[in-house]
């Protein structure tokens, strides 16, 4: 081949000429929808331009050769040589400028994705925002769904708690650190004789009876942080003392400083007097040991002189002296013997007979027999008697025995006001079981000071030689056989009103057998 | 004071007297027509530089899509038609006027012989159309592409 045909080039010029143009609109415009479509992505922005400036290109080279074809076909190479500059100048230019956009590209994608960063953490943060608003809004909406439940919860708690206070039989109290009471429940009130309503302001140094308590106690709480189980003495508000079982906490602040205590008081009154009663009963069941021996003792002695006393009686004529010595001797050791027979009863040494008994027609007996003189003395009897007692079980005379003892006694008790009421009172106590006979005098009552002695042998306050002192000794004995109890009480309490009567009351209590009480239920 | 207004005036007048008489321009730097073929080489040059760069930065970025690998494809045969354009701008001054004939009109065109490298490089060079349409075909994929993507992205 000598020499290359430069036909191809030219067509290929030509027709490359057009597509170029065709395909670089055809960019632009894909670029233009993307703008459109997409206003504020930098990238279809930078290809838009990039698009446009080699459209311009495009369009100016295209032109440039397509007319510099044309005009050579035409044989016009002057003017083509006249134009030629002018397209070559504005291609250079236009490539610049595609280069320009093209460099210039990468300062537009940095502030681009400086942007992009900056959106993507405000829309984090928008999101974490709407997260935390809906979470707000839902609790919003819980809200006061969980502040009625809390309420509701609260509410119960604070309800128990306060029912455990309200309704505690022990007192319970709260106390700052001056010791004085800041909260008392009532059964606290109603223990220390103040009423609920309207009570004064207390302070421990009111409540405690003796000093020197208060100060151990102080300082044991002090110490220690608690008091437990210090038995101590509490005055009431009518003056009278009370025996407590106190146990109390102490209280601190945040700091650890002592602020107060809180504390429960446990009234031992009935503990007191149930030790009282049982060392009473202790002491009666050793003088009853003593008095058995001292009378079988001296029943023997009794005996011979007795005897030895009514043989010689026969020796001598009843109205001479020596007969009527021997009278007196006999009378007065028949006297002894009866002595020793009561000592024996109550030391429940004699035989006693078992049988079924109805405590009212035991009490009916006791009125028959001893109304007569009563009413010498202005005194009325009264019966309130139950219907449909259970049965007990015993001897009938020596109870018979025990309550005209007391009849007696409530008879001496009032006969020298020259009045009175007596009162048999018969009940069944379904929680112990027990039938009560109560026998109930208005006399002068019975001191403090002598009620833990009325029971001892050879005890009384009658005049001599109207009384032995054995008669409630005997009683006690007689109703300990029956494993019942005697109580006194003095003044009676009206179990109404509660108020204070004078004279005194004697509550025989004897046990019923079970199966036998079942059946009056019947 | 008058000296004073004399010098001034004399100062305005002489840069104004220069303008009146522009028999040498002395101020602007003349510019010759190989110096035009430079700026239009360099120009190839630069824009080649910059198609570089954004083959590289578009890599670098990762972006995903067909469309931007179509992108980075214009990239490379544009590059290639920036070198062919700029070998064939430079082998023309390596051209006489003779080596090129119009026996019969200018369609008639010949490279004469006997053919060197040359000229047949220069030859391959008025070609660039070769490279320069698929070029520009591929950077009509990627924009489609990209547009296409970027609607279905919207729908979903």
């Amino acid at each position: 081949m000598t020499s290359l045909p430069l036909s191809p080039a030219i067509v290929t010029d030509m027709v490359g000429s057009l597509f170029i143009i065709i395909f670089s609109f055809l960019s632009l415009r894909y670029a233009w929808l993307l703008t459109r479509k997409q206003p504020e992505n930098f990238l279809w922005g930078f290809l838009f331009y990039f698009c446009m400036t080699l459209a311009a290109f495009a369009i100016s080279r295209a032109i440039g050769h397509l007319l510099k074809h044309i005009l050579l076909f035409s044989d016009k190479q002057e003017l083509w040589q006249t134009i030629s500059p002018i397209s070559g100048g504005t291609n250079t230019l236009l490539m610049i400028s595609l280069a320009a956009v093209t460099i210039y590209y990468h300062k537009g994608i940095e502030g681009y994705q400086a942007i992009n960063k900056k959106a993507r953490s405000l829309k984090e943060a928008y999101d974490q925002l709407e997260v935390a608003a809906d979470q707000l809004q839902g609790m919003n909406l819980h809200l006061e769904e969980m502040v009625v439940e809390r309420t509701s919860e609260l509410s119960a708690s604070e309800k128990k708690f306060r029912n455990l206070f309200n309704n505690s039989k022990d007192m319970v109290y709260f106390s700052d650190s001056t010791n004085q009471l800041l909260t008392i429940n009532g059964a606290g009130f109603e223990m220390l004789g103040y009423p609920v309503q309207g009570a004064p302001a207390l302070n421990l140094f009111d409540i405690f009876k003796n000093e020197t308590d208060l100060d151990s106690y102080y300082e044991t709480l002090l110490s220690q942080g608690f008091v437990e189980d210090l038995e101590v003495e509490f005055a009431r508000a009518d003056g009278t003392g009370i025996h407590v079982l106190l146990s109390a906490t102490a209280v601190y602040d945040d700091k650890g400083l002592f602020i107060g205590c809180e504390g429960i008081v446990k009234d031992l009154t009935r503990i007191k007097t149930m030790m009282k009663q049982l060392a009473a009963s202790e002491k009666m069941a050793s003088v009853g040991q003593m008095a058995a021996g001292v009378a079988h003792e001296i029943n023997t002695p009794l005996g011979v002189i007795l005897g030895y006393s009514q043989l010689m009686m026969d020796d001598f004529a009843p109205e001479s002296e020596q007969g009527q010595n021997l009278a007196i001797i006999e009378r007065q050791t028949k006297a002894c013997r009866k002595i020793v027979a009561d000592l024996l009863k109550f030391s429940r040494q004699s035989e006693n007979a078992r049988e079924d008994i109805a405590i009212n027609e035991i009490l009916l007996d006791v009125i028959a027999v001893t109304q007569h003189s009563l009413n010498m003395d202005h005194i009325n009897v009264r019966q309130d008697f139950a219907q449909e007692l259970p049965l007990i079980v015993g001897d009938t005379e020596r109870l018979r025995q025990v309550f005209v003892n007391l009849v007696n006694n409530a008879h001496h008790a009032m006969e020298k006001q020259g009045s009175g009421d007596l009162t048999m009172i018969t009940r069944y106590d379904p929680d112990t079981h027990t039938v009560v006979a109560t026998v109930q005098d208005t006399g002068h009552g019975i001191p403090d000071k002598i009620k833990a002695r009325i029971f001892d042998p050879f005890f009384t306050t009658k005049s001599v030689g109207k009384g032995t002192g054995l008669g409630l000794s005997v009683s006690y004995g007689i109703i300990q056989d029956h494993g019942g109890q005697i109580e006194v009480e003095s003044p009676v309490i009206n179990r109404q009103s509660g108020e204070k009567m004078p004279g005194a009351a004697f509550h025989v209590k004897i046990p019923v057998m079970l199966v036998e009480a079942a059946s009056v239920h019947e | 004071m008058n000296s004073i207004r004399k010098v001034n005036a004399l100062a305005l007048f002489l840069p104004l007297a220069l303008l009146l008489a522009p028999d040498q321009a002395w101020a602007l730097q003349s510019h010759g027509a190989t110096e035009s073929i430079y700026v239009h080489q360099l120009a190839h040059l630069f824009y080649s530089a910059a198609l570089g760069y954004l083959f590289w930065d578009v890599g670098r970025n990762a972006f995903p899509g067909k469309g931007w690998r179509y992108l980075q494809i214009f990239c490379v045969l544009m590059i290639l038609w920036n070198l062919v354009a700029f070998s064939g701008h430079w082998l023309g001054f390596h051209i006489a006027d003779s080596d090129i004939i119009h026996p019969s009109g200018y369609f008639s065109s010949q490279i004469t012989g006997p053919l060197s490298a040359i000229k047949l490089i220069y030859f391959s060079a008025t070609l660039d159309h070769l490279l320069s349409v698929p070029a520009l075909f591929f950077l009509f994929l990627s924009l489609r592409s990209l547009y296409r993507s970027s609607d279905e992205a919207e729908k979903k």
